[in-house]
């Protein structure tokens, strides 16, 4: 029986001072390795009656990147610097400065064995968890808007079967490069989630800012925002859109009713019942999509802005992490 | 011999404007085959110049551009954002890691990190931070331009003594640029639309024999027909025909498409870049007075991708600005001033956004009669409040003034009542005039 997204409810909230850029589960524990905006990733039991953080230093900026790979947990900044730590001892093993601008999101490959990293260089660099060496170095996105203003590279996501990596920018461009050669193999356009403003405010706002592989690969989700009047505020429909990556082919586009702003984290139900997004404007959003990703099929208002979420292997627990809170999300039997 | 129509009649402005123009060749479109506006003929006639008024050129960041990412980053506090400080070219002095150029023409720089304007809100800030102060209900006050127009604009000007650019649509009613009491004469020329006024060029149909000839016969006429009677309105209806003639003949001043590849290469390719080069071409023409708007800072939500997509345009725009002033020998004749109307909160608001701050925020600037390499004032760690040397809008007002070579306490009259050019007790900052 397929899981119902309307029996998620949220169980604890853990309220916090700083703001919580991203989250990794441990597998074990199902402790939570989060990174803030006070520059440290931070080691919580959200189990726990008082959970009592453990501080992992060694960032000089927002931690906006954690991969538990392996026997690391590997987290990237916007120092720029990748920082790996046992697992189990929590020491200190490696120590990268991976890219020259801000690192917008590190993600591990399904096997464990990878992690890409992402940033404001516009480079994805793919690295051996194990060695620390650079596998590869995936050169595909443009440093400049069209405009002349510098570009970001937001997202990055592994497929199920870890034989492709899907890049995505400020601009709506997607690469999905082979993880076998490094090469790209397809590149993708989802200019809706980029606005750019050239005679009122004369900047920009948007970009894709989640990616995720459908449990078959077939299908690469975009998450975002679509077009914004007033780019002062994120006010713009949260958006998805879905595309048959291999044909290069949009197959749908779907924008919240409830839920403005950007999606900031994408995930597939690990047995395709379902799609679910989370991220926000001022205020927070959880969005169920049916399998298809064609509709809706719940929004819901969270206790805050979420910049990642994490979720146990089946999917029954969602972990948010934002601006000020972490928020457990159970799927009630 | 001494020249009519100028403010102190000092035999250092004794170049009148139209021999100016007359001599570097604007009015006969000699300008445009040279290609840029600095080419002066003569050393005496570029002496001349320099001892003339001071001028201005106000890069207005509207909507408010935040203090933590340019000009006083607070790096690892809660409210400090994710940017690092970078050191400048002044020992302990740090910026924003957005404003390398900056950093190293820091020694340049003069900037005020102590302002609490009190206000901020978009329109009551820019009223507060153009005039000064706020309005009375029986007295509008001019702004900075309107000044600088009055004390450093000639009667027989041909082109404008204040114009401003604002290209952007939002914000450009908020910021109620305004003569105030001196009268529509002192407004400023606005270029909303494009970087050229509209109806500038001389219909096709029309020669240009025929449109010298047609405006001979207008002056002809309008001398016979002033002679006995040398009305108010007379003069002012024989200086507009003049004005609009002079600004005809200026088209080619604002075209920039004439200066070479490297100088709008230094301004880089955006529109605020193209608009701080043809503010230079204005300066350098004469002008006393040029605001060039970048709209639009308003960062409510995601305040540093924002200012990570404009402020690194802000800061090649015044390098460039900085350099091509110092490489024309103008660097202490123009004043260049970096301001909008309020500041941005410490607080990051839950969109990664800041909002409207009034109560401790920054003033950039550098030329005119500055020291170079100060900072001025001082915020609290989380630069929450102001920590040292507090100062308001209407002591960054004197401060420019001053800078531009006008006296703060100078006095105009509407009707019998003198008016201040800042409200009684307030001075400029003078720690940091040279």
């Amino acid at each position: 029986m397929p899981s119902d997204p309307f029996k998620f409810k949220q169980t604890k909230e853990i309220s916090r001072k700083d703001i919580l850029l991203s989250v990794a589960r441990e597998p074990e524990s199902n402790r939570l390795f989060v990174g803030s905006s006070d520059s440290n990733v931070y080691l919580i039991d959200p189990a726990a009656e008082k959970a009592e953080p453990i501080l992992l230093d060694g960032h000089s900026s927002y931690v906006t990147g954690i991969a538990v790979a392996g026997g690391f947990v590997v987290s990237g900044a916007y120092d720029g610097k990748l920082i790996w730590r046992d697992r189990k001892s929590l020491k200190t093993e490696r120590v990268h400065k991976a890219h020259d601008k801000w690192i917008r999101a590190v993600e591990a490959s399904p096997d464990g064995k990878y992690i890409a990293s992402v940033a404001d260089d516009m480079v994805c660099r793919v690295w051996d968890v194990a060695s620390g060496k650079m596998k590869h170095e995936l050169r595909g996105h443009e440093s400049m808007t069209p405009s002349h203003f510098n570009s970001m590279l937001y997202a990055c996501a592994f497929s199920n079967d870890g034989a492709h990596l899907a890049t995505g920018d400020k601009v709506g461009h997607i690469v999905v490069w082979d993880m076998s050669s490094g090469k790209p193999v397809k590149t993708i356009e989802s200019p809706g989630m980029y606005t750019w403003d050239p005679r009122a405010r004369i900047h920009s706002i948007g970009g894709i800012r989640s990616l995720a592989f459908s449990p078959d690969n077939s299908v690469l989700a975009v998450g975002g925002m679509g077009k914004v009047g007033n780019i002062d505020h994120l006010e713009g429909k949260a958006r998805l859109e879905l595309f048959d990556w291999r044909a290069a082919k949009s197959i749908k586009v779907v924008e919240c009713d409830k839920i403005k702003g950007l999606i900031t984290r994408l995930a597939f139900h690990p047995k395709g019942d379902w799609l679910v997004g989370a991220g926000g404007d001022s205020k927070g959003g959880l969005v169920f999509f049916d399998a298809a990703g064609t509709k809706t099929l719940r929004e819901e208002s969270v206790p805050m802005h979420v910049h990642k979420f994490t979720a146990t292997d089946s999917m029954d627990r969602l972990y948010l992490a934002g601006h000020n809170k972490l928020s457990i999300w159970e799927l009630s039997v | 011999m001494k020249a009519k129509n100028n403010f102190c009649g000092s035999i250092e402005h004794g170049i009148t404007r139209r021999a100016f123009f007359s001599r570097v060749g604007v009015g006969s479109a000699l300008l445009g085959s040279s290609g840029a506006v600095h080419t002066f003929a003569e050393e005496g006639l570029t002496q001349a110049l320099k001892a003339s008024g001071k001028r201005v050129i106000l890069l207005w960041l509207a909507g408010g551009a935040s203090q933590m990412e340019t000009w006083d980053p607070k790096p690892g506090r809660p409210t400090g954002g994710p940017f690092a400080a970078i050191p400048t070219s002044v020992p302990g002095v740090h910026i924003c890691e957005l404003m390398p150029e900056m950093a190293k023409r820091m020694k340049d720089l003069t900037i005020i990190r102590s302002l609490n304007s009190r206000n901020a809100d978009h329109g009551g800030g820019a009223v507060l931070m153009m005039r000064g102060r706020q309005d009375e209900p029986t007295v509008k006050y001019p702004d900075l331009g309107a000044i600088l127009a009055k004390e450093h604009g000639r009667a027989d000007s041909k082109v404008p003594d204040y114009i401003s650019l604002y290209t952007a649509g939002e914000g450009r009613d908020f910021s109620r640029v305004s003569s105030g009491f001196l009268g529509a004469r002192f407004n400023p020329m606005k270029l909303a639309e494009n970087m050229t006024p509209p109806n500038m060029k001389r219909l096709d149909s029309i020669s240009d024999v025929d449109h010298h000839a047609r405006a001979d016969l207008q002056e002809m006429l309008n001398r016979q027909f002033i002679t006995g009677r040398e009305l108010p309105a007379t003069k002012s209806h024989a200086n507009a025909y003049a004005r609009v003639h002079g600004l005809m003949s200026s088209e080619q001043l604002f075209d920039i498409s004439k200066e070479p590849e490297n100088v709008k290469k230094m301004y880089g390719p955006t529109l605020f870049g193209q608009q701080a080069l043809m503010a230079r071409r204005m300066v350098e023409a004469g002008v006393p007075f040029v605001r060039v708007a970048r709209a639009w800072w308003d960062s409510h939500g995601q305040n540093f991708e924002t200012h990570q997509e404009m402020v690194p345009e802000l800061d090649r725009v015044m390098a460039a600005l900085m350099d091509d002033l110092k490489q024309r020998g103008m660097q202490n004749d123009v004043l260049v001033v970096v301001m909008g109307e309020f500041g941005r909160t410490p607080t990051i608001n839950s969109s990664l956004g800041r909002d409207h701050f009034g109560s401790a925020w920054s003033v950039a600037m550098f030329g005119g009669k500055l020291k170079r390499g100060v900072v001025y004032g001082k915020t609290d760690k989380d630069g929450k409040e102001v920590a040292e040397n507090q100062v308001g809008a209407g002591h960054v007002f004197a401060t420019i003034l001053e800078a531009a070579g006008i006296p703060h306490d100078k006095e105009y009259h509407v009707g019998a009542r003198p008016i201040p050019l800042v409200n009684p007790g307030i001075k400029p900052i003078k720690d940091i005039l040279a």
